[in-house]
């Protein structure tokens, strides 16, 4: 780095600096201008240590292994999180690479820094509240993504308490936050099929509670992209267990009928694709049947000038023919 | 007859046989790539000639009845000094929306082409299905019905995608646009030395198998046929799952995934199969074949041979194999795990997932297989420009021709006027070393002498049609 002059600077001096500096920041006294530019000048620096440069390559393994234990020893990793704010710009920025390039570091078959926050759930916890701070959520975002790609970080969050925040923030006004954390929050559901099955079974009640809420919302993006997750987590081979509880609730099969009517072309599409699932069920259970009979002729008339027009797609059509026959076919559990 | 590339003074049945052709390069592109696509090209034309000529009976009475036909009656001698041939141009041909390129491979229902989608100018691969052709293998009319509304429903990185579908039905015709992918893994497995992959590739590889598979799984598909020829890549190294004529999707509500039939490709299929069992459970099918394929990736060999299908039905059904010596743990254990005879012993898709192998990247080797080059093209240039170019400059270098009055010697010739001009090659050839794109460019600068520099370009194309004769 020319640009700093001579700055063979080792990693343990580099990252010693930078926590120096962040803690000037954090006190904010009247050398926060001076700590705000120790802290981008020491995150270059480390940057290129694990990037490199135009003119340079990144380091060798062996200083960025020095350079990972000083990360953990010094817990800079946290302190860099918790004063993201405080931060500027590019900064945020190179932090955010520098966390995920570190988080991917493999040793063999380890991943120390996976280990590294597992032994440190605060880094998450703190990563996820980001989506509260406008100016440090996008940040934050990259870098629970990556997280979210490692199992053992991924159940962390998932059975953290602070999960359940992510309903909040997928509704946010801030229509790029929102969008963020929804795939933030897709990820975390979809990615380790075992881990978020197991986890959607074992907190059923408390997640779909919530989800609820998604479905009812008020913001239009919300409601469509939350009912389009739905279909696809109750569709997953994986969630099996859960499809069935899903469909055995009669508020369940209300609330998707009632979507079938929105004004919205595309959430009444979206909501036939769960509403199919309810009428293909072998083993109804009685009171989905007792609504499904309630409703017949109305169902099947609704269903007869449903999306008409969408006649090139045959899976769609065939699937609406197969709900029609079924509704048709429909008959009281023998007894009543 | 739109590609129709030769004319003969006698009946058109008589070129037939022979197919005498010949390409001559469109000046603005470079030989050397063209020169690759002769044969395949010679083919295709042919196909489209008959084709289009005739009807469809006709058609099929040709193909049936060519060797009862008295010979002599049916052809007609010519010599082939008489045969006046025709400059191929590279016609441009639009289906729908999407503009034809070169053939890309092919399949046992038909051609894959490149295609260029003129709205989004997006590269796709279309898949040619001829409805008589079709009719001809049993349930293939329904097999494809069945694959392309199953592959509607599926949307996965490393799955492969059906982009649109056309129907023409002069044609007879049923086209299915695709993501653009390279060639398969078997392709690439065959141009690699000792035909296996080092073991950072066939990592990265694998990873994205068992990743689609987890997604196929999740929908409830059985593949039913992974081997490297249904692995296909994109230029960015992205394997595709295709090829889902025999797969099969069971229901949602099924209680687990027996299946009754299998039908995938003999060496890949699973002891249970091979045995003949009933039933057995079906996402075992699909990890027994991913094990064979990283068998063979890693090793160039496969776990089970035989001379014909029973003997190697006989060797799978035994379900003992041996690993080479140099595939050490964790790989070994994996491979050991993963082709387990009893399919409820065998590992399972999450079981593989956090295998150590997987967790692993191997270190970086020396080399890595690059994507086998198309007819030669290493760096896969879109094949659909050259028909744009001959069709939208076509008017450009006739002005050219128009003072060098060649224009007309060089829509048609004959096999003497060929001969001269390849010797004529021959000496050119071994004076210089300039190569297409530089002829060009100083042809361009048209005077009578520039033309006729340009002769000898045209004449490659003699040497292709020498070639192809012998075809």
């Amino acid at each position: 780095m020319p640009l700093f002059g001579k700055s063979q600077k080792g990693p343990a001096e580099v990252v010693k600096a930078l926590k120096e500096a962040v803690n000037g920041l954090e006190k904010g006294d009247k050398k926060a201008e001076k700590a705000q530019e120790d802290v981008s000048k020491n995150l270059v620096l480390i940057k290129n240590m694990l990037y490199g440069t135009s003119e340079s390559e990144p380091q060798t393994d062996i200083i960025v292994a020095q350079l990972a234990q000083e990360l953990y020893n010094s817990n800079l990793l946290l302190l860099l999180i918790q004063n993201l704010n405080r931060i500027d710009f590019e900064g945020k920025k190179d932090v955010a690479q520098v966390f995920n390039n570190i988080l991917r570091r493999q040793i063999g078959t380890r991943s120390p820094t996976v280990e590294y926050i597992c032994t440190k759930p605060e880094i998450l916890c703190t990563l996820m509240s980001g989506y509260e701070h406008q100016e440090i959520a996008l940040n934050c975002g990259t870098m629970l993504r990556e997280c979210a790609r490692y199992e053992a970080l991924a159940k962390i969050m998932l059975y953290s308490e602070d999960f359940y925040n992510f309903f909040r923030y997928v509704e946010v006004s801030t229509f790029d936050i929102a969008s963020d954390a929804f795939s933030t929050f897709k990820e975390l559901l979809t990615r380790h099929k075992m881990l978020c099955a197991e986890f959607l079974e074992l907190n059923y009640d408390k997640v779909f509670n919530h989800y609820q809420r998604l479905l009812n919302s008020e913001n239009y993006v919300t409601r469509r992209q939350s009912l389009k997750l739905l279909g696809e987590l109750l569709l997953d081979r994986h969630n099996f267990t859960v499809m069935t509880r899903y469909i055995s609730n009669p508020d369940n099969l209300k609330l998707m009928m009632n979507m079938l009517k929105e004004r919205s072309r595309n959430i009444q599409f979206e909501a036939f694709h769960v509403f199919k699932v309810f009428v293909a069920n072998p083993n109804k259970p009685k009171p989905i049947l007792d609504i499904l009979l309630r409703n017949q002729e109305k169902l099947v008339e609704f269903l007869m000038k449903f999306h008409t027009d969408r006649c090139e797609d045959e899976q769609f059509n065939d699937e609406k023919a197969y709900l029609i026959r079924q509704i048709k076919e429909l008959k009281p559990l023998p007894g009543h | 007859m739109s590609e129709t590339m030769f004319n003969t003074n006698s009946s058109v049945e008589s070129a037939l046989p022979a197919s005498p052709e010949t390409e001559l390069v469109n000046r603005i592109f470079s030989v050397e790539s063209d020169e690759q696509l002769k044969p395949i090209n010679a083919a295709e034309n042919a196909e489209i000639w008959l084709a289009d000529g005739h009807g469809v009976d006709q058609l099929d009475g040709l193909d049936d009845d060519l060797d009862t036909v008295n010979i002599n009656n049916f052809f007609h001698r010519v010599d082939s000094d008489q045969i006046i041939y025709q400059t191929k141009k590279k016609q441009l041909k639009l289906i729908g929306k999407y503009v034809m390129g070169d053939l890309l491979g092919e399949g046992s229902y038909g051609k894959v082409k490149e295609m260029l989608d003129s709205e989004t100018l997006c590269r796709r691969a279309v898949k040619i299905f001829k409805e008589r052709k079709l009719r001809r293998i049993p349930n293939g009319e329904q097999n494809v019905r069945k694959e392309i509304s199953l592959l509607k429903t599926l949307r996965h990185k490393n799955v492969i995608r059906l982009i649109d579908e056309l129907r023409v039905p002069e044609k007879q015709k049923l086209y299915l646009v695709l993501e653009f992918c390279v060639g398969s893994l078997q392709v690439m497995l065959e141009s690699a030395p000792g035909k296996k992959l080092p073991a950072r590739q066939a990592h990265g590889y694998f990873t994205q198998l068992l990743n689609g598979l987890e997604y196929l799984h999740g929908a409830r598909v059985i593949h039913k046929d992974i081997k490297p020829g249904n692995l296909l890549l994109t230029l960015e190294e992205v394997l595709k799952i295709s090829d889902f004529g025999v797969a099969e999707t069971f229901d949602l509500f099924a209680k687990d995934d027996t299946c009754y039939v299998g039908q995938g490709s003999p060496a890949f299929q699973p002891p249970e199969i091979a045995n003949g069992a009933e039933s057995f459970p079906g996402f075992k099918v699909d990890i027994w074949s991913s094990g064979v394929t990283l068998y063979n990736i890693m090793t160039g060999q496969y776990p089970f041979e035989g001379d014909n299908i029973y003997r190697l039905f006989e060797n799978i059904g035994k379900g003992e194999f041996t690993i080479p010596e140099q595939i050490q743990d964790p790989l070994r254990d994996l491979l050991i795990g993963m082709l387990r005879k009893d399919p409820m012993e065998r590992f399972s898709l999450q079981q593989v997932k956090q295998h150590t192998w997987l967790n692993r990247k191997p270190p970086p080797s020396d080399y890595t297989v690059p994507i086998p080059a198309l007819k030669n093209d290493k760096w896969h240039n879109m094949t659909v420009l050259p028909y744009l170019y001959s069709h939208y400059y076509e008017d450009l270098g006739a002005t050219y021709d128009k003072d060098g009055n060649l224009t007309e010697e060089s829509e048609y010739f004959t096999e003497r006027e060929l001969n001269a001009a390849a010797e004529q090659l021959k000496q050119l050839t071994e004076q210089t070393n300039g190569n297409g794109p530089s002829n060009q460019s100083s042809s361009n600068s048209s005077t009578k002498r520039g033309r006729r520099k340009k002769r000898p370009l045209t004449c490659i194309a003699v040497q292709k049609f020498s070639f192809c004769k012998q075809s």
